[in-house]
């Protein structure tokens, strides 16, 4: 799929993986620090028109409500070269960068979808080519150009088989998967996340398999787009697409298998996302804070996984539970699911809907000797303050489990 | 010119496996000018580094290196601190683009970690493809990488490299 994709931005019959092509973009995505850092690139070294600001969305994500005169003066430059250049502006409040270009139509089966951020290539979920590039290369050829240079990659397809047991979800199963294949196994790959275990996830958990593909080294990754993909987009801003791009099944070099039959919910310790354990090897170290939020989480399964959880319990007194939304319209949604009221009552504090405390802008920073457990995609030391605070990433019912105990906890032992 | 942009020969630093951009840069530095950024280039792994790096030296690292956020300041900072090359066993795909985006000789060397200790001496040719442990007296020829990407190095980077030649990314769709 990634080959036809690119043969057909490019203007070829058919492309091999290794071949170099420049291939037409039909989205650059940029946040507030990505779009301040290739906006002056632009600005600097390029100069000239942006040739197709349609094409172009600036969402404001790390900030929510700038903290910092700094900050504040960083996004206005933002907004000042957004109107300048008539690219799309999704400023502060609309939810994480990904998760509000999905929500607004921005984002096409089949289309090729660019931006620094390195889980740009979250987009594969919609059967979308998503690749993270540099600011150079949207500042030096994307922008002015409406194109960008790719090396054609090799497919690999991932096939999952089985049933997990109870409690474990695909955000457990995701991070085991970093796990077996481990951190940079898969470098330079296309990996398809393809078998009966992903073709019968809901969208959003489907989300949670080419998230990880960065943390394996790939250049992209994808599902191949089916019904679910083409009732997904339907219910979007854009409507259902003219066409799905599918694949011929022929493009993957490799084929991998893992079943998923005994997988139990994970944590991933510091200091990568590769260093995963079993819950209860990991159970009982203390926590300080829990978040539901960036870009793996904020989703509305999360909220519901940690209403159920939280239901008759509330948030232990020594954690500050925060919750923040990916996107504007799952707060509306977790409203009307009456989930706002029922977690903010057991003592969670909600926050506007952003990427949350990725890199601690508005929010999240760590002091040394303290600990957090969250949705999030990353838990590298010093990324959220502190290099000797730690991190460790979950799905929603250990993290919410946690909040309830002020330990890691295996949400089954709550039953 | 093209030896000047391709080779280099100077002082090895060693780091480990899946060295993440935000140790290279990290995000409270991201929007600081470069001459207070290159002052604190992998200080939390190694503290003498950005003190004592010295043009030409190499940095040679272990699996996936430059992983994590595509940020391309983590490559453009690496440069500024005079780096002439940097050779891992394996790089992540984003900070492998930028690097030759933004000039940066990079070399994919399996490896190559247990061919090189701190302070060796070493000359690294990356269009040649070549890497060479002059205090040991260690030599590796490597495959070259894409033309394409050493036309952008050579020209200085993807800007330069769009520059000079349009062509290449003006509309094949007629």
């Amino acid at each position: 799929m990634v080959e036809k994709i690119l043969a057909r931005a490019s203007g070829r019959r058919s492309v091999q993986p290794g071949d170099v092509v420049v291939a037409e973009v039909d989205l650059l995505i940029m946040h507030d620090l990505s779009g301040y850092l290739t906006s002056r690139v632009f600005d600097e070294q390029v100069g000239g028109e942006v040739r197709h600001p349609e094409r172009v969305a600036m969402v404001f994500d790390h900030h929510f409500s700038p903290p910092t005169e700094d900050a504040a003066a960083m996004l206005e430059a933002n907004r000042a070269w957004a109107r300048r250049t008539g690219v799309h502006l999704l400023d502060c409040g609309n939810g994480n960068i990904h998760h509000a270009v999905v929500q607004r139509g921005l984002v096409r089966p089949g289309a090729i979808v660019v931006g620094s951020d390195s889980h740009t290539p979250v987009h594969g979920t919609l059967g979308a080519l998503a690749v993270a590039l540099g600011n150079d290369s949207h500042a030096g050829t994307v922008l002015p150009y409406g194109k960008a240079w790719f090396r054609v990659p090799e497919t690999v397809r991932v096939e999952l088989v089985g049933t997990p047991p109870p409690g474990t979800t695909a955000r457990d199963v995701a991070l085991w998967l970093v796990g077996r294949i481990g951190e940079g196994g898969l470098i330079y790959a296309a990996v398809e996340f393809a078998g009966p275990y992903v073709k019968e996830l809901g969208f959003w958990d489907r989300w949670l398999f080419p998230l990880l593909c960065v943390d394996l080294g790939a250049k992209c990754s994808f599902v191949e787009p089916d019904e679910v993909t083409e009732a997904f987009v339907a219910g979007l801003p854009a409507g259902a697409p003219d066409r799905l791009e599918r694949g011929d099944g022929g493009e993957a070099s490799t084929v991998l298998r893992f079943d998923v039959g005994e997988v139990a919910p994970q944590v991933a310790c510091p200091p990568t996302v590769g260093n995963l354990a079993d819950v209860p090897a990991v159970a009982g170290r203390p926590v300080q804070w829990a978040e539901l939020g960036g870009h793996a989480g904020g989703r509305l399964e999360d909220f519901r996984a940690a209403a159920a959880v939280l239901r008759g319990r509330r948030v232990h007194a020594g954690v500050r539970f925060n919750l923040v939304p990916s996107s504007r319209e799952v707060f509306t949604q977790a409203l009307q699911e009456g989930l706002v009221l029922a977690l903010h009552e057991a003592g969670a504090t909600w926050f506007p809907p952003s990427t949350g405390s990725n890199q601690a802008y508005n929010m999240g920073a760590m002091a040394p000797g303290e600990s957090m457990i969250s949705t999030h995609a990353r838990n590298f030391p010093g990324r959220n303050g502190s290099p000797d605070a730690s991190m460790y990433l979950a799905a929603a019912p250990t993290v919410a489990a946690s909040a309830v105990t002020g330990t890691i906890t295996d949400a089954r032992e709550l039953r | 010119m093209k030896a000047l942009r391709t080779t280099t020969r100077g002082r090895c630093w060693t780091f480990g496996d899946n060295i993440p951009t935000d140790r290279l840069v990290k995000t409270k530095y991201v929007v600081e000018p470069m001459e207070v950024i290159v002052q604190h280039v992998l200080e939390d792994l190694n503290p003498r580094f950005p003190l004592d790096v010295a043009p030409g030296d190499v940095v040679v690292a272990g699996k996936h290196f430059g992983q994590s956020s595509g940020r391309a300041i983590a490559v453009k900072a690496l440069r500024a601190t005079g780096v002439g090359c940097v050779v891992a066993e394996t790089f992540a795909r984003t900070f492998y683009r930028n690097a030759f985006e933004v000039g940066l000789p990079v070399l994919e060397l399996p490896g190559v970690t247990d061919l090189v200790s701190d302070g060796d001496v070493l000359i690294v040719d990356v269009a040649g493809g070549l890497f060479r442990n002059e205090t040991t007296g260690v030599e590796r020829a490597v495959p070259r990488p894409d033309a394409f990407l050493l036309d952008m190095l050579e020209a200085g980077g993807l800007i330069a490299l769009a520059r000079s030649r349009p062509e290449l990314f003006e509309d094949q769709r007629r």
